[in-house]
């Protein structure tokens, strides 16, 4: 539980007026631990960069997922890449990050800006090697990585951005370095921080991005478990089993659902105190027992967790939303989606009598469907799930 | 007096919101904050015949239109003059 693992989360914009992103990020996540990350930046815009991006982040990561050198890397892209008729060349930029064992991080970079390492609120320099394979100057570093270390890689339309409007010659990788320090000790999630910095390049662009802008970051953080209890076991003798295990694990725990507190207050011996305060409209308010880290009601509250959870893995608009409210749906997502990386669920399949309703939007398979939603979203997250049902 | 209005999935669809701010309101208005007292509840069980809404112990059907009327009936009668 205390080995160090990676958060990993990107976004990209695209060349104003263009359907496809010329940027592509690529990651493989092996279960050993390691993981291999890639980002490519094809030449131009469009299908066109889309295809050489795609090509050369899928090809590298696999290649050196496999173990295999960088050298043999760069040969085959050069033999696979199709040759752009304009300009005689087969070309799309790339950065890796190769999270291999015993905390041992390699970075190969070639032609993108370099990738900003952020240690303790600090950005650090790190030593490069420049490696000259096929003509090409790539730089290699290897390090040791430590607790809430920031890898920060991106495209060139960040350092673009604003060029000739709000700055002569664009973005300077060193303010963007000091913008990303501010941010990253607020705590934010990995794809919180890349949203960021590409929504400020988008801005910087006056919303119409001359180049296709990419951020991906890689936050070095320590497991930290949590778990959840969601609805009462279907077979009431089974209260007892189901309060113990949830009650025995390490880490927070959350509990969601009316009967399912009333259930664990009685349990631990405490009563359940509610809370009147209506801080959202569409959310019901939170609830306290004594010994539980949160108490919320159940499906209502759920349904907006999935729904911050599935815009965030995608387009990530709402992140202000659930980062800043105080309702018990956003509680539960700054929980789950930034403090968590091994989530445990406790599953009760009870049936509310109250639920069948036809009037009302709520059933029993809506029910075990959140909890499947939630999974998978979570899951694309990065995040280790556990689900056990009673 | 203790009013306890339930905040559990059916009830807050059914408008539960609705019942605790016109209940703050009407509460507010006639300045009755020391004889009353507005609390929460997660599920009393009831929840065919939400919103539930206990006066003390005693249970009551109540939904954002009939508010108003609860008070009237209910609540000021239990009101000690």
């Amino acid at each position: 539980m205390n080995e160090l693992c990676a958060e990993i989360g990107w976004k990209s914009i695209n060349h104003f007026g263009e359907q496809l992103c010329g940027d592509h990020v690529e990651v493989i996540e092996k279960p050993d631990g390691r993981s291999v990350i890639v980002l490519a930046d094809g030449l131009g815009s469009g299908v066109k960069a889309s295809i050489l991006s795609t090509l050369t982040s899928k090809i590298i990561s696999t290649m050196i997922a496999e173990g295999l050198p960088i050298e043999e890397c760069v040969e085959t892209i050069a033999d696979t890449l199709p040759v752009d008729k304009l300009r005689g060349v087969a070309y799309s930029t790339f950065t890796i990050i190769n999270l291999k064992k015993d905390n041992m991080a390699e970075l190969i970079q070639y032609d993108n800006p370099h990738i900003i390492l952020i240690r303790n609120g600090d950005t650090v320099s790190y030593p490069e090697t420049e490696l000259n394979i096929g003509g090409k100057k790539i730089y290699n570093s290897v390090l040791q990585i430590r607790e809430n270390d920031v890898f920060v890689s991106m495209s060139d339309g960040c350092p673009h951005a604003g060029i000739g409007s709000a700055f002569n010659f664009g973005w300077k990788h060193e303010d963007i370095a000091k913008y990303m320090e501010g941010l990253v000790s607020v705590g934010y999630t990995a794809k919180t921080l890349s949203t960021m910095l590409v929504d400020e390049c988008n801005r910087l662009y006056g919303e119409k991005p001359g180049d296709d802008t990419s951020s991906c970051v890689v936050k070095i953080r320590r497991r930290v478990p949590m778990n959840i209890l969601f609805g009462p076991p279907s077979n009431r003798d089974d209260c007892d089993r189901m309060m113990s295990l949830f009650f025995s694990k390490s880490g927070k725990h959350i509990i969601c659902g009316g009967t399912t507190s009333s259930i664990a207050a009685k349990w631990l011996g405490k009563t359940v105190k509610t809370n009147l305060v209506f801080t959202s409209k569409d959310v019901p308010p939170t609830a306290e027992i004594e010994g539980v880290d949160l108490v919320t009601e159940g499906v209502i509250t759920i349904s907006k967790v999935i729904e911050y959870a599935e815009d965030h893995i995608n387009e990530n608009l709402l992140y202000e939303e659930w980062e800043y409210y105080n309702n018990g749906a956003a509680e539960i997502s700054r929980m789950l989606f930034e403090e968590a990386t091994d989530i445990n669920f406790f599953v009760g399949r009870a049936v509310n009598p109250a639920h069948q309703n036809a009037e009302l939007p709520l059933n029993f398979s809506m029910k075990m469907q959140l909890v499947q939603r939630l999974n998978e979203s979570l899951k694309a997250m990065g995040k280790r799930i556990k689900i056990s049902y009673f | 007096m203790k009013i306890t209005i339930c905040i559990g999935s059916s009830c807050h669809i059914k408008g539960s919101r609705m019942v605790v701010e016109k209940l703050q309101q009407m509460i507010a208005d006639e300045k009755l904050e020391n004889e009353i007292e507005l609390c929460g509840s997660f599920c009393m069980g009831k929840c065919q015949q939400g919103v539930c809404v206990t006066i003390d112990k005693e249970f009551f059907s109540v939904s954002p239109d009939s508010v108003c009327r609860f008070f009237d009936t209910e609540v000021r009668s239990r009101l000690v003059k």
